[in-house]
């Protein structure tokens, strides 16, 4: 990397006065395009965007320094407040600069939850206090305490700028509420974002029903809890939409073949419906609780079935790692090849991580005892240049995913449409600099050490991954810079 | 290490024992499991002696951690640790601070840190032992796992079967397992061992207790796993029973009713009990299994229980010879300077 920035002296929250990069790979994900360039960032603003062309592009390729819009994430988990040991607003601002993005959307399962726009103020103050530039937004609870009785205090919520409504964690809990919620928060302008779980068919259950299961004698959550959450989702909507037309549903982390093959029926019938599917869904499978750490694409056969992990000798880690035990759980390589589909195919707008810190005292435990999640937002990155590594998918596909496909998602939510969050997270001159800065020639090795989350429950522990963050800038001011950066 | 059963009895050993824990047999080839039948075998001599006690581990350390209730397997272990001297402790988390919400990480820390350099141990929680094994500096004896793993039942099993084949080869023998196989750590590693010992194992129960064997069998049909050979899976019982050298019963849990996996225990016993009728569908020599506890009447007829062909009670004391043999094994196993192998 030839930048004249190194050793840019502001730190992280201060405007960036100067950085310049010369010959690397830009990637505009709104135009589509990509290819050398240089860019020059003056006070916070992106000065320059220049395309080189031939031979002043020389020397320079996709497998070095790649300058990319700031990503955003449509879902994680901060914690706070109420769960200040697993994640902190500060700490998980860290982490996500570090994982390239400079915006994310919290959850609302928060203790107290965030259905009133008080926590809202509070996760705002504890924004500004972390002096990290990266924007902090979130969604509301669909309903009081997340208790699935009664509506959140909605209209509150979205005057306070609430992106949109989830009782995450869970499902919204009967279809009757999730038929007024769709109604009274289309009629804000804002979607409901549904975890989609029939929990009835899950009660106990440990891991994705199948093989891999019934191996380690893992209680077994069927494939039809996702499909039956969002045939019900979808039916709702359908009637919802009768009433008020500005109803959204936006299904996250759907992680079954079944389920998105719904998704997309949907869609092509014209229903407002859309999804984001996460990095772990897309890499890792059920085969990984057994000790298996290939990626999902080399467990699939030629036949686009399942390779089997024992026949293969691929059992390397210790079983029942819990930092695997998440919701919804890790599937199967053919659930994970449809992820991967749904991406490439624009059923899946968005990959969101889903970032779920936890401490070690929720997860150091029994499998079926630990609690879900891993913490992802600082791996997503890494996980998608290794699909683009082994050829699965097209970087300038693999930014998309991260930056224009969430950013349209959120503009399809009507009353957002002032929101910073709806920015088209392209290269625009003359623009608050708003970027990430990683070599894809450089690795890094996840570690306790390495990741900024508290939450240290994730499965990559101890593995290399492609793509080492240099620098990450938020509207204008640092967010992340590389410690190594300017030692060479 | 310098222990010995008597100078005839001591293990004449071509494979060395290399595991430092053993939670499933998973990981454990066949001559490591032909290793344990002959050391259960010089076992099985000590039990036949006036005086059923050796030196062997004299001075060494068990401790028995049950979260699960089960007399019958806590006092198998602890009889088979005093009947090699060893010094046994046995915690009953009923009794222990683990009522007032220790966690099994700090329950296995506070054990080593007591002294123990053995632990048998069962728990509710498929996997558990596996935590267990990242933070204990000793060796993990499962004592069964949840629904995954029974190691020490389905080696008693084959122990006892060898036993009553010619030639204790179970190479092309039929050996069918009747029940809730769902539930069961016992079918599971009965697969792994029975496999590997190359008979012609079925697995026979309600479709609602099969639920998942028919996709692990589709996996292992094509011969693939290395060291291990395909299964059947069916709930046709008669099929199932018929010429069968070895018929097994398990437990069926009242619990199956309540979640809506069995109408009645009635109906099960009427469709899948084995009977005398059912069993006389195998050949004549064949024996009858039950890891126990029975419910008679409902897994098997209490006439069948008690018939000449049943060998219930030889599988419990067969059960202390293996239990003595892994004990064994697993103590003269050096931390350092081995192959660790926890998987």
């Amino acid at each position: 990397m030839s930048a004249s920035g190194t050793g840019l002296g502001p730190r992280v929250g201060e405007t960036v006065e100067r950085f310049e990069l010369e010959k690397a790979w830009l990637v505009d994900p709104v135009s589509g395009r990509e290819g050398a360039g240089e860019i020059v960032v003056v006070d916070g603003v992106l000065e320059s965007v220049n395309w080189l062309e031939g031979d002043e592009a020389a020397g320079v390729d996709d497998r070095g320094v790649v300058v990319a819009p700031g990503f955003l994430d449509l879902h994680v988990h901060f914690r706070e407040p109420g769960f200040e040991d697993a994640e902190t607003v500060a700490s998980g601002c860290a982490a996500a600069a570090h994982g390239g993005f400079t915006a994310v959307a919290l959850m609302a399962n928060t203790s107290p939850a965030l259905d009133e726009p008080g926590v809202l103020e509070r996760i705002r103050l504890a924004a500004r206090a972390s002096g990290s530039p990266v924007e902090v937004h979130a969604y509301g609870a669909v309903s009081a305490a997340r208790g699935g009785e009664q509506l959140s205090a909605m209209g509150e919520l979205a005057d306070a700028g609430v992106l949109g409504f989830s009782d995450d964690g869970a499902p919204v809990k009967t279809g009757r509420l999730l038929r007024s919620a769709l109604i009274y928060a289309g009629m804000l302008g804002r979607p409901i974002v549904e975890h989609a779980e029939d929990t009835d068919l899950t009660a106990g259950a440990e891991a994705h029903e199948g093989y891999v299961a019934s191996v380690l004698g893992l209680a077994g959550w069927p494939a039809a809890a996702e499909a039956n959450a969002i045939s019900r989702d979808i039916a709702i909507l359908a009637d919802a939409l009768g009433d008020e037309p500005r109803a959204r549903l936006h299904l996250t982390h759907v992680s079954t073949a079944a389920g998105l093959e719904l998704v997309r029926r949907a869609q092509a019938s014209g229903l407002p419906v859309t999804c984001d599917v996460t990095p772990h869904h897309l890499a890792f499978m059920d085969e990984w609780i057994a000790g298996s750490r290939r990626w999902a694409w080399e467990a699939l056969g030629p036949d686009g079935a399942a390779r089997d992990p024992w026949a293969d000798g691929v059992l390397t880690a210790t079983p029942y790692n819990t930092s695997l035990r998440v919701n919804p759980p890790l599937a199967t390589a053919p659930d994970a090849a449809a992820c991967l589909a749904a991406l490439i195919d624009g059923t899946a707008s968005a990959v969101a991580t889903d970032h779920a810190p936890h401490t070690t005292v929720d997860k150091e435990v029994e499998f079926g005892r630990a609690s879900n999640g891993i913490s992802g937002i600082e791996t997503a990155l890494g996980v998608l240049l290794a699909l683009v590594d082994a050829g699965k998918l097209p970087l300038v596909r693999a930014i998309a995913a991260l930056t224009s496909g969430p950013a349209s998602v959120v503009t399809g939510w009507a009353g957002n449409a002032g929101s910073a969050a709806a920015r088209p997270r392209g290269l625009v001159e003359g623009a608050p600099a708003d970027l990430v800065v990683f070599d894809r020639s450089d690795s890094w090795q996840v570690s306790e050490g390495s990741l900024r989350s508290k939450g240290k429950n994730s499965p990559l522990l101890g593995r290399l991954l492609p793509g080492r963050v240099l620098l990450t800038i938020a509207a204008g001011r640092l967010a992340y810079e590389d410690p190594q950066a300017g030692e060479d | 290490m310098a222990v010995s059963v008597t100078a005839e009895a001591k293990p004449q050993a071509p494979v060395a024992w290399r595991h430092r824990h053993l939670i499933d047999l998973d990981v454990v080839t066949w001559p490591e499991i032909e290793l344990i039948m002959r050391t259960t075998a010089e076992m099985k001599g000590v039990l036949a002696r006036p005086i059923r006690k050796v030196p062997a581990l004299m001075g060494r350390r068990v401790t028995t951690l049950f979260y699960e209730a089960s007399t019958r397997t806590r006092v198998s272990f602890e009889t088979a640790a005093r009947n090699l001297s060893a010094d046994v402790v046995s915690v009953a988390p009923a009794t222990s601070s683990v009522t007032k919400g220790e966690s099994l990480v700090d329950t296995i820390r506070t054990l080593e840190a007591l002294g123990a350099e053995i632990l048998v141990m069962r728990h509710s929680v498929s996997g558990a032992p596996y935590l267990a094994a990242e933070i204990f500096g000793g060796h993990i004896l499962n004592g069964g796992d949840g629904w995954h793993a029974h190691p020490t039942q389905a080696l008693l099993d084959l122990y006892t079967m060898r036993e009553h084949l010619p030639g204790g080869d179970l190479r092309g023998r039929k050996v069918v397992i009747v029940g809730d196989v769902l539930h069961s750590r016992v079918a599971r590693s009965n697969i792994w061992s029975l496999t590997a010992a190359g008979a012609d194992l079925w697995l026979c129960g309600p479709a609602t207790l099969l639920r998942g064997f028919e996709r692990w069998a589709g996996a292992w049909s094509a011969g693939t796993i290395p060291g291990h050979g395909r299964f059947n899976v069916t709930s046709d019982v008669d099929a199932a029973i018929r010429d069968a050298d070895v018929v097994m019963a398990l437990r069926i849990q009242r619990e199956r009713m309540e979640s809506g996996l069995l109408p009645s225990l009635r109906e099960y016993a009427a469709r899948f009990g084995l009977n005398a009728e059912r069993v006389s569908l195998a050949k004549p020599e064949a024996i009858v299994m039950h890891p126990g506890p029975m419910n008679e009447g409902v897994e098997i007829a209490p006439d069948v229980a008690i018939s000449g062909r049943a060998v219930i009670t030889e599988q419990v004391t067969n059960g202390v010879a293996v239990r003595m043999a892994l004990l064994y094994l697993l103590a003269g196993t050096h931390v350092e300077g081995h192959t660790e192998i926890i998987r």
